[in-house]
């Protein structure tokens, strides 16, 4: 960074045009080789925010269609609330089966990518890692004995429906916090905030507009994240082949 | 430091790539030996010959290693490794804006 002035008599020693031809590129191979080498080791936000994008709106609207209809129709669990008013139905098990395949799908899909990309590396970067997907390990584990304790004590159908979708939500809201804070990632930090406002407003909602609201703002909310990563990384690319050849290095010392 | 000419260690394109390859990790990370022979398309043979020319000039640490029983080599780049990496980008964007780009 201070060596600046040190190199620049040196470009008067050759002959511009080829020298300007042969930086440009050995910076383009440079750029090209720490992209290749990142994508090998770091998980593709993009792909995950897809699959967990597709599992909550897919699954969680089959749940809302379940629930409304079954409200509609003659044999229902129907839940009342406090009023005696109905809010809502259980949905049939067939929501639920799609449902849960595909938070088991995304699961998978997020761990095998995960151990895919990262195999191979040692370090800070792999413990920080590790100690992440084990916290979500932990966090839905207790997610789990939670739930079961509510059940034990009585809780109806409607709060336990109520409150499996929120503390999953605010596990995955907090996580995502997390994850910002280990990774410095602005982009996971507005996604854990807007995972934890989705907590709040799909409780409130109540039955059975809990799945809509976890449909689409929560499986919206991984999509358009999905979406933004996509931009910024062409983005970044773009600007990277620009003619100035802006590197990292080379902005920062401009 | 007096840097009139591009690091001559760091300029011969296979070591370029693997020392890029490298700062592409935080600080602190290490990656495997296969998983750089893969991402460089290099023989063993090969990136074995130019680390040592890193090794040796101080810019990666090579860690052997065993996880359970089999052996693993790890590489990293040095602090003066990764201030060589930048000095020679920084020099490199220099000489490319001095060329009226």
């Amino acid at each position: 960074m201070t060596t600046d002035d040190a190199d620049v008599p040196r470009t008067g020693t050759d002959e511009p045009d080829e020298r300007a031809l042969d930086v440009a590129e050995t910076l383009r191979l440079i750029r090209e080789q720490q992209d290749q080498a990142r994508d090998a080791t770091e998980p593709d936000t993009r792909l995950l925010c897809l699959a967990w994008g597709v599992a909550w709106l897919v699954g969680y609207l089959c749940l809302w269609v379940s629930a409304v209809r079954v409200a509609d129709g003659a044999d229902v669990v129907l839940l009342r609330s406090g009023a005696g008013q109905v809010v809502g139905a259980q949905p049939e098990p067939w929501a639920f089966w799609v449902f849960f395949s595909l938070i088991v799908a995304a699961t998978v899909l997020t761990i095998v990518h995960t151990v895919a990309r990262t195999a191979g590396t040692r370090g800070v970067s792999a413990r920080t890692g590790a100690m992440y997907g084990w916290s979500w390990m932990l966090g839905f584990a207790c997610y789990g004995f939670v739930l079961g304790g509510l059940a034990r004590a009585g809780a109806s159908p409607e709060v336990m429906a109520l409150a499996s979708n929120a503390l999953a939500s605010i596990v995955v809201g907090l996580l995502y916090l997390g994850c910002a804070v280990a990774f410095d990632s602005r982009g996971l930090f507005v996604l854990g905030v807007w995972m934890l406002v989705t907590a709040g407003a799909a409780t409130f909602a109540g039955l059975p507009y809990t799945y809509l609201v976890m449909a689409l703002a929560g499986g919206g909310g991984f999509l358009v994240m999905a979406g933004i990563e996509h931009l910024l990384r062409l983005r970044r690319r773009r600007l990277a082949d620009g003619p100035a050849l802006a590197g990292r290095a080379g902005a920062v010392d401009a | 430091m007096p840097e009139t000419e591009l690091d001559p260690v760091i300029h011969a394109p296979a070591r370029l790539r693997v020392v890029a390859t490298l700062a592409a990790l935080g600080s602190g990370d290490e990656l495997s030996f296969p998983k750089v022979q893969k991402l460089l398309g290099m023989t063993a043979g090969n990136l074995s010959t130019h680390l040592r020319k890193l090794e040796d000039a101080g810019y990666v640490t090579v860690t052997k290693t065993h996880e359970g029983r089999t052996p693993a080599t790890y590489l990293a780049l040095t602090t003066r490794g990764r201030a060589a990496f930048e000095d020679y980008t920084a020099a490199l964007n220099t000489l490319l804006r001095g060329a009226g780009a």
